[in-house]
């Protein structure tokens, strides 16, 4: 009985992590260098995009070191296929993604 | 022949650069409301984007000279983006299906089927903007036309995101079938946020004024 409920809560806490890993990765503020950030109209997609997701809370775009700074909600983030995935979207390439824990 | 019709296409888009009225195309889920004003029409185009490649929206424009309108469906398609470290260029193809009416001499509230289509292109960097487009008017009756048009233009200062920033452009029109078929505008581009405004005077005196909206 103690091995099914060991294995059982190694179990659980194992497909915690999983569903955590997915959308809760660790890291509060994320430095993402693109290409072809030279229009400040056309990078508005950007901050649309990124304000929609809810673990967002705010977004800041640098023309001069074609840098988005992306801040979380506390213990919230997004993983890095996404955070491409969305920069696509935008109409962007990504060319770095640094993670600030 | 096919070899020499290649190569003038090629050369034809390398050296001249395709324009368009800032991005046809917004982001996926967004609206953008576009209104031009210039010598020879007035025009909106309110758009959607459901994916990067192409939005969708109807246009309504009156021509003036020859006091027709153009009411209809209208598709914008990029066919390349190259984002490069510190530019980056689009070539859009912009068509649009619907009726033309005009009461113009023997057009008497005469209304008929048509179609529009034209390629455009950009490229700019922070310090310079340069585009090209041009647009095939077709209809039975009412209009058939070539036009195109360029751009270029330079920033006076380097802003930053969220800044006002303003550019300095000369706009040259060609069209063929008109009397004065070169037109030069000079013009200021100005946008903050969501809002662009141009405004121009050309070199007959007539006044350019595009607005566009994003949301």
């Amino acid at each position: 009985m103690k091995y099914f409920i060991f294995f059982s809560t190694l179990i659980f806490f194992m497909q915690f992590n999983q569903i955590k890993s997915e959308d809760d990765v660790k890291g509060q503020t994320l430095y993402v260098h693109v290409n072809g950030l030279v229009c400040d109209f056309c990078a508005r997609s950007i901050e649309k995009m990124f304000s929609k997701k809810e673990s967002v809370s705010s977004v800041d775009l640098s023309l001069e070191k074609m840098l988005i700074t992306i801040n979380f909600k506390e213990g919230k983030n997004l993983n890095d296929e996404k955070i491409i995935q969305i920069i696509q979207d935008s109409g962007y390439e990504v060319t770095e993604i640094l993670r600030v824990k | 022949m096919t070899k020499k019709l290649i190569s003038l296409i090629f050369l034809f888009f390398i050296f001249y650069q395709f324009d368009t009225n800032s991005r046809p195309i917004s982001y996926p889920g967004g609206w953008t409301f576009m209104q031009n004003n210039d010598y020879k029409r007035h025009s909106v185009h309110i758009h959607y984007t459901p994916s990067i490649k192409y939005s969708f929206g109807y246009r309504g424009e009156y021509w003036k000279m020859k006091e027709w309108q153009f009411h209809g469906a209208q598709l914008n398609y990029l066919l390349n983006r190259s984002n490069k470290p510190k530019s980056q260029s689009n070539l859009y193809i912009k068509s649009g299906i619907g009726a033309f009416y005009s009461s113009y001499k023997d057009h008497q509230n005469k209304g008929e089927p048509g179609c529009f289509s034209g390629l455009s292109f950009d490229w700019e960097d922070r310090r310079y903007f340069t585009s090209y487009e041009n647009r095939v008017n077709l209809s039975k009756t009412i209009d058939r036309s070539f036009i195109q048009k360029a751009r270029i233009g330079i920033a006076p200062y380097i802003g930053d995101y969220g800044d006002l920033h303003s550019w300095l452009m000369l706009q040259v029109e060609h069209t063929p079938q008109a009397y004065n078929k070169v037109i030069y505008t000079p013009m200021i581009r100005m946008f903050k946020g969501d809002f662009l405004a141009e405004a121009g005077i050309s070199n007959h005196g007539q006044y350019l004024l595009n607005l566009i909206l994003r949301f």
